[in-house]
Protein backbone atom coordinates (compact mmCIF):
# COMPACT_ATOMS: atom_id res chain seq x y z
CA UNK A 1 0.00 0.00 0.00
CA UNK A 2 1.82 3.24 -0.71
CA UNK A 3 2.31 6.08 1.63
CA UNK A 4 -0.62 8.39 0.22
CA UNK A 5 -3.27 5.45 0.14
CA UNK A 6 -1.76 5.03 4.02
CA UNK A 7 -2.81 8.47 4.79
CA UNK A 8 -6.16 8.35 3.15
CA UNK A 9 -7.03 5.43 4.97
CA UNK A 10 -6.11 6.25 8.51
CA UNK A 11 -7.48 9.97 7.91
CA UNK A 12 -10.93 8.33 7.17
CA UNK A 13 -10.41 5.88 10.22
CA UNK A 14 -10.63 9.23 12.21
CA UNK A 15 -12.69 11.26 10.23
CA UNK A 16 -15.54 7.79 10.37
CA UNK A 17 -15.03 7.42 14.11
CA UNK A 18 -16.15 10.91 14.81
CA UNK A 19 -19.13 11.27 11.92
CA UNK A 20 -20.55 8.19 14.12
CA UNK A 21 -19.96 9.75 17.32
CA UNK A 22 -19.74 13.13 17.00
CA UNK A 23 -18.59 13.36 20.14
CA UNK A 24 -15.35 15.33 19.16
CA UNK A 25 -16.45 18.34 17.33
CA UNK A 26 -19.96 18.54 19.14
CA UNK A 27 -18.04 19.21 22.33
CA UNK A 28 -15.60 21.31 20.92
CA UNK A 29 -18.30 23.50 19.13
CA UNK A 30 -19.95 23.88 22.52
CA UNK A 31 -16.96 24.45 24.70
CA UNK A 32 -16.00 27.60 22.18
CA UNK A 33 -19.65 29.21 22.90
CA UNK A 34 -19.20 28.50 25.85
CA UNK A 35 -15.73 30.23 26.44
CA UNK A 36 -17.27 33.24 24.21
CA UNK A 37 -20.14 33.42 27.27
CA UNK A 38 -17.34 33.47 29.87
CA UNK A 39 -15.40 35.66 28.00
CA UNK A 40 -17.72 38.23 27.24
CA UNK A 41 -19.28 38.36 30.84
CA UNK A 42 -15.28 38.38 32.23
CA UNK A 43 -14.66 41.67 30.40
CA UNK A 44 -17.89 42.59 32.02
CA UNK A 45 -18.58 45.42 29.12
CA UNK A 46 -21.84 43.56 28.09
CA UNK A 47 -23.11 47.38 26.79
CA UNK A 48 -19.48 48.18 25.08
CA UNK A 49 -18.37 47.20 21.37
CA UNK A 50 -15.79 44.24 21.91
CA UNK A 51 -14.73 44.89 18.11
CA UNK A 52 -11.37 45.77 19.17
CA UNK A 53 -10.77 42.41 21.59
CA UNK A 54 -11.86 40.40 18.59
CA UNK A 55 -8.66 38.99 17.44
CA UNK A 56 -7.80 37.94 21.62
CA UNK A 57 -11.37 36.55 22.12
CA UNK A 58 -11.48 34.49 19.02
CA UNK A 59 -7.99 32.93 19.36
CA UNK A 60 -7.96 32.32 23.29
CA UNK A 61 -11.46 30.60 22.44
CA UNK A 62 -9.72 28.85 19.67
CA UNK A 63 -6.63 27.62 21.70
CA UNK A 64 -8.42 26.14 24.33
CA UNK A 65 -11.10 24.36 22.08
CA UNK A 66 -8.39 23.35 20.63
CA UNK A 67 -6.62 21.62 23.71
CA UNK A 68 -9.90 19.98 24.09
CA UNK A 69 -9.94 18.62 20.49
CA UNK A 70 -6.41 17.57 20.63
CA UNK A 71 -6.76 15.87 23.92
CA UNK A 72 -9.68 13.54 22.39
CA UNK A 73 -7.70 12.74 19.11
CA UNK A 74 -6.16 9.47 20.45
CA UNK A 75 -8.67 8.72 22.53
CA UNK A 76 -9.54 5.32 20.51
CA UNK A 77 -6.05 4.75 19.74
CA UNK A 78 -5.25 4.38 23.43
CA UNK A 79 -8.83 3.29 24.90
CA UNK A 80 -9.88 0.43 21.54
CA UNK A 81 -5.81 -0.27 21.59
CA UNK A 82 -5.80 0.93 18.35
CA UNK A 83 -2.82 1.80 18.75
CA UNK A 84 -1.59 -1.52 19.13
CA UNK A 85 -2.66 -2.12 16.13
CA UNK A 86 -1.28 0.61 14.19
CA UNK A 87 2.22 0.31 15.62
CA UNK A 88 2.88 -3.64 14.51
CA UNK A 89 1.39 -2.43 10.92
CA UNK A 90 4.06 -1.57 8.34
CA UNK A 91 2.78 2.15 8.43
CA UNK A 92 5.76 4.48 9.00
CA UNK A 93 4.98 6.90 11.95
CA UNK A 94 5.43 10.10 10.08
CA UNK A 95 2.02 8.85 7.95
CA UNK A 96 1.07 8.03 11.44
CA UNK A 97 1.93 12.00 12.16
CA UNK A 98 0.38 12.93 8.99
CA UNK A 99 -3.14 11.70 9.24
CA UNK A 100 -3.44 12.56 12.91
CA UNK A 101 -2.57 15.88 11.99
CA UNK A 102 -5.07 16.19 9.18
CA UNK A 103 -7.82 15.06 11.26
CA UNK A 104 -7.20 17.67 13.68
CA UNK A 105 -6.69 20.21 10.91
CA UNK A 106 -9.94 19.35 9.72
CA UNK A 107 -11.84 18.97 13.28
CA UNK A 108 -10.12 22.83 13.67
CA UNK A 109 -11.88 23.95 10.51
CA UNK A 110 -15.21 22.48 11.14
CA UNK A 111 -15.55 24.06 14.60
CA UNK A 112 -13.99 27.24 13.34
CA UNK A 113 -17.01 27.53 9.89
CA UNK A 114 -19.52 27.79 13.18
CA UNK A 115 -17.34 29.87 15.37
CA UNK A 116 -15.99 33.23 13.35
CA UNK A 117 -19.16 34.33 11.89
CA UNK A 118 -21.04 33.64 15.68
CA UNK A 119 -17.61 35.77 16.82
CA UNK A 120 -19.18 38.35 14.16
CA UNK A 121 -22.58 38.11 15.54
CA UNK A 122 -20.91 38.19 18.95
CA UNK A 123 -18.68 40.84 18.88
CA UNK A 124 -18.30 43.27 16.31
CA UNK A 125 -20.39 46.02 15.33
CA UNK A 126 -18.31 47.23 12.71
CA UNK A 127 -17.16 45.83 9.58
CA UNK A 128 -16.51 42.27 9.76
CA UNK A 129 -17.71 40.32 7.19
CA UNK A 130 -15.64 41.65 4.42
CA UNK A 131 -12.82 40.67 6.05
CA UNK A 132 -14.28 36.89 6.75
CA UNK A 133 -12.34 35.88 3.73
CA UNK A 134 -8.86 37.60 5.00
CA UNK A 135 -9.61 35.82 8.93
CA UNK A 136 -10.74 32.21 6.93
CA UNK A 137 -6.96 31.95 5.46
CA UNK A 138 -5.25 33.24 8.59
CA UNK A 139 -7.13 30.53 10.79
CA UNK A 140 -6.41 28.05 8.01
CA UNK A 141 -2.79 28.65 8.68
CA UNK A 142 -3.12 28.71 12.13
CA UNK A 143 -4.66 25.26 11.76
CA UNK A 144 -1.99 23.73 10.42
CA UNK A 145 0.09 25.35 13.72
CA UNK A 146 -2.40 23.78 15.96
CA UNK A 147 -2.45 20.31 14.20
CA UNK A 148 1.42 19.82 13.90
CA UNK A 149 2.32 20.83 17.29
CA UNK A 150 -0.55 19.14 18.84
CA UNK A 151 -0.28 15.95 17.23
CA UNK A 152 3.44 16.11 18.25
CA UNK A 153 2.54 17.38 22.25
CA UNK A 154 -0.46 14.78 22.18
CA UNK A 155 1.52 12.17 21.45
CA UNK A 156 3.92 12.53 24.10
CA UNK A 157 0.95 13.31 26.85
CA UNK A 158 -0.53 10.07 25.77
CA UNK A 159 1.48 7.52 28.49
CA UNK A 160 1.90 10.02 30.59
CA UNK A 161 0.43 9.96 34.54
CA UNK A 162 -2.13 12.52 34.50
CA UNK A 163 -2.47 13.05 30.48
CA UNK A 164 -5.75 15.12 30.60
CA UNK A 165 -3.19 17.74 32.90
CA UNK A 166 0.01 17.31 30.76
CA UNK A 167 -1.43 18.23 27.73
CA UNK A 168 -2.38 21.53 27.97
CA UNK A 169 0.58 22.43 30.20
CA UNK A 170 2.43 21.58 27.38
CA UNK A 171 0.70 22.73 24.21
CA UNK A 172 -0.27 26.19 25.53
CA UNK A 173 3.02 27.28 25.96
CA UNK A 174 3.64 26.53 22.64
CA UNK A 175 0.61 27.74 21.15
CA UNK A 176 1.75 31.56 22.59
CA UNK A 177 2.99 32.18 19.16
CA UNK A 178 0.15 31.33 17.49
CA UNK A 179 -2.19 32.92 19.37
CA UNK A 180 0.03 36.29 19.42
CA UNK A 181 -0.32 36.21 15.21
CA UNK A 182 -3.61 34.92 14.28
CA UNK A 183 -4.95 37.54 17.00
CA UNK A 184 -2.83 39.92 14.85
CA UNK A 185 -3.57 38.89 11.32
CA UNK A 186 -7.64 39.16 12.77
CA UNK A 187 -7.29 42.43 14.63
CA UNK A 188 -5.36 44.01 11.28
CA UNK A 189 -8.80 43.21 8.82
CA UNK A 190 -12.26 42.73 11.32
CA UNK A 191 -13.82 45.87 12.46
CA UNK A 192 -12.34 48.50 10.59
CA UNK A 193 -9.68 49.64 7.45
CA UNK A 194 -7.47 46.50 6.35
CA UNK A 195 -4.08 46.60 7.68
CA UNK A 196 -2.91 43.87 4.86
CA UNK A 197 1.08 44.36 5.25
CA UNK A 198 0.13 43.92 9.36
CA UNK A 199 -2.09 40.94 8.09
CA UNK A 200 0.72 39.71 5.30
CA UNK A 201 3.39 39.96 8.28
CA UNK A 202 1.63 37.79 10.22
CA UNK A 203 -0.36 35.07 8.02
CA UNK A 204 4.12 34.66 7.43
CA UNK A 205 4.65 33.94 10.62
CA UNK A 206 2.49 31.68 11.22
CA UNK A 207 3.47 29.76 7.94
CA UNK A 208 6.90 29.44 9.41
CA UNK A 209 5.72 28.17 12.41
CA UNK A 210 3.78 25.39 10.56
CA UNK A 211 6.68 24.82 8.27
CA UNK A 212 9.32 24.76 11.38
CA UNK A 213 7.23 22.57 13.32
CA UNK A 214 6.79 19.91 10.65
CA UNK A 215 10.41 19.22 10.78
CA UNK A 216 10.53 19.03 14.47
CA UNK A 217 7.68 16.66 14.44
CA UNK A 218 8.77 14.67 11.55
CA UNK A 219 12.34 14.70 12.80
CA UNK A 220 11.45 13.28 16.31
CA UNK A 221 7.89 11.32 15.81
CA UNK A 222 10.01 8.19 15.27
CA UNK A 223 10.96 8.25 19.16
CA UNK A 224 7.52 8.87 20.15
CA UNK A 225 6.02 5.60 19.62
CA UNK A 226 9.34 3.89 19.89
CA UNK A 227 8.72 1.35 22.85
CA UNK B 1 38.58 11.93 38.71
CA UNK B 2 38.08 13.76 35.24
CA UNK B 3 34.42 14.67 35.58
CA UNK B 4 34.91 16.61 39.44
CA UNK B 5 38.36 17.88 38.51
CA UNK B 6 36.74 20.12 35.19
CA UNK B 7 34.00 21.33 38.14
CA UNK B 8 36.69 22.23 40.13
CA UNK B 9 38.64 24.19 37.23
CA UNK B 10 35.36 25.58 36.20
CA UNK B 11 33.56 26.46 39.30
CA UNK B 12 37.03 28.64 39.80
CA UNK B 13 37.10 29.93 36.56
CA UNK B 14 33.16 31.13 37.12
CA UNK B 15 34.31 32.13 40.68
CA UNK B 16 36.76 34.48 39.17
CA UNK B 17 35.01 35.96 36.31
CA UNK B 18 32.01 37.03 38.31
CA UNK B 19 33.60 38.49 41.15
CA UNK B 20 35.75 40.68 38.41
CA UNK B 21 32.54 41.60 36.28
CA UNK B 22 31.02 42.63 39.89
CA UNK B 23 34.07 44.71 40.47
CA UNK B 24 34.41 46.06 37.04
CA UNK B 25 30.42 46.26 36.26
CA UNK B 26 30.08 48.54 39.61
CA UNK B 27 33.30 50.03 39.95
CA UNK B 28 34.86 50.70 36.43
CA UNK B 29 32.33 50.54 33.70
CA UNK B 30 31.66 54.52 33.05
CA UNK B 31 27.56 55.35 34.31
CA UNK B 32 24.96 55.39 31.94
CA UNK B 33 24.69 59.34 31.27
CA UNK B 34 20.58 59.19 30.27
CA UNK B 35 19.27 56.04 32.88
CA UNK B 36 22.27 56.36 35.83
CA UNK B 37 23.05 53.45 37.76
CA UNK B 38 20.05 51.17 36.56
CA UNK B 39 21.89 50.49 33.41
CA UNK B 40 24.09 49.05 35.25
CA UNK B 41 21.76 45.80 35.79
CA UNK B 42 22.01 45.51 31.89
CA UNK B 43 25.61 43.53 32.59
CA UNK B 44 23.92 40.87 34.03
CA UNK B 45 19.97 41.00 32.40
CA UNK B 46 21.49 40.64 28.85
CA UNK B 47 24.42 38.15 30.04
CA UNK B 48 22.15 35.63 31.70
CA UNK B 49 19.69 36.15 28.77
CA UNK B 50 22.23 34.58 26.61
CA UNK B 51 23.75 32.28 29.05
CA UNK B 52 19.94 31.03 29.02
CA UNK B 53 20.22 30.83 25.44
CA UNK B 54 23.06 28.38 25.44
CA UNK B 55 21.69 26.34 28.18
CA UNK B 56 18.81 25.43 25.44
CA UNK B 57 20.64 25.19 22.99
CA UNK B 58 22.76 22.48 24.95
CA UNK B 59 19.73 20.59 26.24
CA UNK B 60 18.56 20.71 22.56
CA UNK B 61 21.65 19.40 21.34
CA UNK B 62 21.81 16.72 23.94
CA UNK B 63 18.52 15.67 23.11
CA UNK B 64 19.77 14.77 19.45
CA UNK B 65 22.36 13.08 20.93
CA UNK B 66 19.91 10.67 23.11
CA UNK B 67 17.92 9.64 20.37
CA UNK B 68 20.95 8.63 18.12
CA UNK B 69 22.41 7.41 20.52
CA UNK B 70 19.66 6.61 23.79
CA UNK B 71 23.10 6.95 26.20
CA UNK B 72 21.49 8.38 29.52
CA UNK B 73 24.79 10.55 29.72
CA UNK B 74 22.72 12.97 27.66
CA UNK B 75 19.71 12.78 29.32
CA UNK B 76 21.67 14.01 32.09
CA UNK B 77 23.29 16.89 30.33
CA UNK B 78 19.69 17.84 29.10
CA UNK B 79 18.08 17.60 31.91
CA UNK B 80 20.65 19.88 34.19
CA UNK B 81 20.99 22.11 31.60
CA UNK B 82 17.05 23.08 30.96
CA UNK B 83 17.55 23.00 34.84
CA UNK B 84 20.43 25.80 34.68
CA UNK B 85 18.42 27.59 31.53
CA UNK B 86 15.65 27.60 33.42
CA UNK B 87 16.94 29.36 36.49
CA UNK B 88 18.79 31.82 34.68
CA UNK B 89 15.68 32.70 32.41
CA UNK B 90 13.73 33.07 35.83
CA UNK B 91 16.76 35.69 36.83
CA UNK B 92 15.93 37.55 33.27
CA UNK B 93 12.62 38.06 34.14
CA UNK B 94 13.53 39.55 37.41
CA UNK B 95 15.95 41.46 36.56
CA UNK B 96 14.13 42.68 33.47
CA UNK B 97 11.42 43.38 35.86
CA UNK B 98 13.65 45.71 38.35
CA UNK B 99 15.07 47.52 35.26
CA UNK B 100 11.23 48.41 34.04
CA UNK B 101 10.41 50.01 37.45
CA UNK B 102 13.70 52.00 37.45
CA UNK B 103 13.49 52.84 33.44
CA UNK B 104 9.29 52.83 33.16
CA UNK B 105 7.92 53.13 36.38
CA UNK B 106 5.96 49.94 36.08
CA UNK B 107 7.16 46.12 37.31
CA UNK B 108 5.53 44.76 33.94
CA UNK B 109 5.35 46.21 30.58
CA UNK B 110 3.20 43.64 28.04
CA UNK B 111 4.72 45.84 25.05
CA UNK B 112 8.46 45.08 25.73
CA UNK B 113 8.74 42.01 23.63
CA UNK B 114 11.78 40.58 25.25
CA UNK B 115 10.30 40.63 28.53
CA UNK B 116 7.13 39.00 27.48
CA UNK B 117 9.19 35.92 25.36
CA UNK B 118 11.36 35.48 28.41
CA UNK B 119 8.25 34.79 30.04
CA UNK B 120 6.76 32.33 27.56
CA UNK B 121 10.25 30.94 27.38
CA UNK B 122 9.82 30.10 31.31
CA UNK B 123 6.07 28.82 30.71
CA UNK B 124 7.88 26.34 27.65
CA UNK B 125 10.65 24.90 30.12
CA UNK B 126 8.48 24.86 33.24
CA UNK B 127 6.43 22.35 31.50
CA UNK B 128 9.48 20.06 30.45
CA UNK B 129 9.96 18.96 34.24
CA UNK B 130 6.31 18.45 34.51
CA UNK B 131 6.36 16.33 31.43
CA UNK B 132 9.84 14.84 33.15
CA UNK B 133 7.66 13.86 36.21
CA UNK B 134 4.84 11.76 34.75
CA UNK B 135 7.10 9.49 32.78
CA UNK B 136 9.39 6.48 33.78
CA UNK B 137 13.02 5.13 32.44
CA UNK B 138 13.45 5.03 28.96
CA UNK B 139 9.89 6.79 28.42
CA UNK B 140 10.88 9.58 30.77
CA UNK B 141 14.40 9.91 28.46
CA UNK B 142 12.67 9.96 25.09
CA UNK B 143 9.84 12.69 25.79
CA UNK B 144 12.76 14.93 27.48
CA UNK B 145 14.81 14.67 24.47
CA UNK B 146 12.10 15.19 22.00
CA UNK B 147 10.58 18.05 24.12
CA UNK B 148 13.77 19.89 24.86
CA UNK B 149 14.33 19.76 20.62
CA UNK B 150 10.71 21.05 20.19
CA UNK B 151 11.23 23.68 23.34
CA UNK B 152 13.99 25.12 21.55
CA UNK B 153 12.14 25.36 18.53
CA UNK B 154 9.62 27.19 20.25
CA UNK B 155 12.09 29.84 21.71
CA UNK B 156 13.06 31.71 18.06
CA UNK B 157 9.20 31.54 17.46
CA UNK B 158 8.46 33.56 20.59
CA UNK B 159 10.72 36.16 20.11
CA UNK B 160 9.90 36.71 16.71
CA UNK B 161 6.05 36.18 17.36
CA UNK B 162 6.66 39.34 19.99
CA UNK B 163 8.10 41.74 17.93
CA UNK B 164 5.46 41.09 14.84
CA UNK B 165 3.21 42.01 17.58
CA UNK B 166 4.56 44.70 19.68
CA UNK B 167 6.15 48.31 19.24
CA UNK B 168 9.46 48.22 20.13
CA UNK B 169 10.17 49.78 23.95
CA UNK B 170 12.74 47.27 24.70
CA UNK B 171 16.35 49.38 24.63
CA UNK B 172 18.10 47.87 21.75
CA UNK B 173 21.68 47.52 22.44
CA UNK B 174 23.03 44.85 19.99
CA UNK B 175 22.01 45.86 16.54
CA UNK B 176 23.15 44.17 13.25
CA UNK B 177 25.60 47.08 12.83
CA UNK B 178 27.19 46.16 15.95
CA UNK B 179 27.06 47.34 19.78
CA UNK B 180 25.15 50.65 20.62
CA UNK B 181 27.70 50.85 23.39
CA UNK B 182 31.18 52.59 24.05
CA UNK B 183 34.22 50.41 23.98
CA UNK B 184 34.67 51.33 28.16
CA UNK B 185 31.11 49.31 28.19
CA UNK B 186 31.42 46.88 25.69
CA UNK B 187 34.21 45.34 27.55
CA UNK B 188 32.56 44.89 30.93
CA UNK B 189 29.68 42.89 29.02
CA UNK B 190 31.98 40.59 27.50
CA UNK B 191 33.06 39.72 30.39
CA UNK B 192 29.78 39.67 32.38
CA UNK B 193 28.93 37.44 29.24
CA UNK B 194 32.14 35.53 30.12
CA UNK B 195 31.15 34.97 33.57
CA UNK B 196 27.50 34.02 33.11
CA UNK B 197 28.35 30.95 30.38
CA UNK B 198 31.69 30.07 32.87
CA UNK B 199 28.94 29.78 35.57
CA UNK B 200 26.65 27.63 33.29
CA UNK B 201 29.83 25.01 32.66
CA UNK B 202 30.50 24.89 36.36
CA UNK B 203 27.30 24.39 37.41
CA UNK B 204 26.23 21.71 34.57
CA UNK B 205 29.45 20.24 35.68
CA UNK B 206 28.73 19.99 39.10
CA UNK B 207 25.07 18.87 38.90
CA UNK B 208 26.74 16.15 36.52
CA UNK B 209 29.21 15.19 39.40
CA UNK B 210 25.90 15.19 41.69
CA UNK B 211 24.49 12.94 39.43
CA UNK B 212 27.14 9.86 38.43
CA UNK B 213 27.61 10.26 42.63
CA UNK B 214 24.82 9.00 43.31
CA UNK B 215 24.86 6.26 40.69
CA UNK B 216 27.92 5.22 42.16
CA UNK B 217 26.04 5.12 45.69
CA UNK B 218 23.22 3.58 44.45
CA UNK B 219 25.45 0.79 42.95
CA UNK B 220 27.35 0.33 46.02
CA UNK B 221 24.22 0.39 48.27
CA UNK B 222 22.95 -2.59 45.87
CA UNK B 223 26.16 -4.58 46.09
CA UNK B 224 25.98 -4.17 50.10
CA UNK B 225 22.46 -5.57 49.97
CA UNK B 226 23.53 -8.62 47.93
CA UNK B 227 26.52 -9.14 49.51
Amino acid sequence: MSRRRQLAALVRKDLRLELRTRETIVAMVLFAIVMMAILQFGFGTRDDDLTRFVGGLMWVTLAFTAVLGVGRSYVAEREQRVLDGLLVSPVPRVVMLGAKAIAIFLYMTAVEVIVIPLVGVFFVQGPYWDAIGWIAIAALLANACIALSGTLFSGLALFTRARDLILPVLFLPALVPVVIAAAGATHAVAGGPHDMSEWRGYCLFLLAYAILFSLVSVATYDAVFDD
Amino acid sequence: MPGERAALIWGVVATILVVVSTIGVFLVAPEDADQGVIQRIFYFHVAIAIASLVAFAVACVAGILYLRTRDARWDDVGEASIRIGLLFSVLVVITGSIWAKASWGTWWVWTDPRLVTYLIVVLIYAAYFVLRSSAEDDRRMRYSAIYAIAGFASVPLSFYSVRVAESFVHPVVFTSSGANMPGSMLIWFVVSQAAMIALFIALLEVDLVGRRSERALRRLALRLENA
